[in-house]
């Protein structure tokens, strides 16, 4: 029994640590604005193998996953689906755009990285 | 004179061991097949899918240039310099990588097979998808490397720690 509480307990604790993507721009903000936070949007494809590292490596890094979780909502853009908001250009992916609660890019990452640079380049851009 | 003219000519030919022509045509067209860009300063150039194949660009300096999905194949690439560059995707396929620098370079996807390679710094680059097939990785060093999803397939030493 206590072995099911365990494994329940630790289930529990790795689904909450996941970041969770929205897909509507408008939400997201409005959703940064309720939790004082602010919109980190990733643009990205399923083919690109930098985007890929990112999402299952880097953004499970400790650090950097509840860095992110305490200071952005992260909006998922695919670059074969969706249309950047107008406004916000891209030269290659992954990019990062990290806007501030009226809307409007205030810094931006362009390519991915190992956990603790990118975790620097975060905290750069905070 | 003579001595001071031959001199000069000697200094001249030290100075640009590469071909001018080979650089403009580089620059204008964006491409240059077996040219000669060896001690070539290639840093402020956008060489993004350029085809420099088949070329001598031994000590040429790539170091920050934007170069992805740019083909060097079977060129002439030993003790270039590459640090910091943006690689992704490109063509090393037959090159010469003897004592190559790709510190913090980013090649993801970049192709290495068939390449000599030896004695490279591939620390702290990303090479996530690259292909490493046919090489010897034997004296070449990965610290730090971003070796996500990397293939390696019928090398001297497999896969790198």
């Amino acid at each position: 029994m206590k072995y099911l509480v365990l494994i329940f307990v630790l289930a529990i604790s790795l689904i909450s640590s996941e970041i969770k993507f929205e897909h509507n721009f408008d939400k997201a903000l409005q959703k940064a604005k309720n939790q004082h936070k602010e919109v980190m949007m990733m643009y990205s494809a399923v083919w690109c193998p930098e985007c890929s590292y990112m999402k299952e490596i880097v953004f499970k890094n400790k650090k950097v996953n509840s860095y992110i979780q305490k200071h952005f909502i992260v909006l998922g853009k695919d670059i074969d689906k969706d249309k950047l908001p107008s406004g916000f250009k891209y030269i290659g992916i992954p990019t990062f755009f990290f806007i501030d609660k009226s809307g409007k890019e205030k810094g931006r990452i362009i390519g991915g990285g190992k956990a603790d640079k990118f975790l620097v380049k975060l905290r750069a851009i905070k | 004179m003579k001595k001071i003219v031959i001199f000069i000519l000697i200094c001249t030919n030290i100075i640009f061991a590469f071909d001018v022509k080979d650089l403009q045509a580089l620059k204008e067209d964006g491409y240059c097949t077996q040219c000669d860009l060896s001690y070539a300063d290639l840093r402020d150039i956008d060489l993004a899918m350029s085809d420099l194949s088949d070329s001598n660009l031994s000590h040429a300096n790539f170091n920050n240039t934007l170069a992805h999905k740019a083909d060097f194949s079977r060129s002439d690439l030993s003790y270039a310099t590459f640090e910091n560059s943006n690689i992704k995707g490109a063509n090393f396929t037959g090159a010469n990588l003897k004592n190559v620098n790709f510190f913090e370079a980013r090649i993801w996807k970049g192709n290495f097979s068939n390449s000599h390679i030896d004695k490279c710094n591939f620390n702290e680059s990303a090479l996530g998808s690259a292909i490493f097939k046919n090489n010897n990785l034997k004296n070449s060093t990965f610290k730090d490397a971003i070796l996500y999803k990397t293939i390696y397939k019928q090398n001297v030493i497999g896969i790198p720690k």
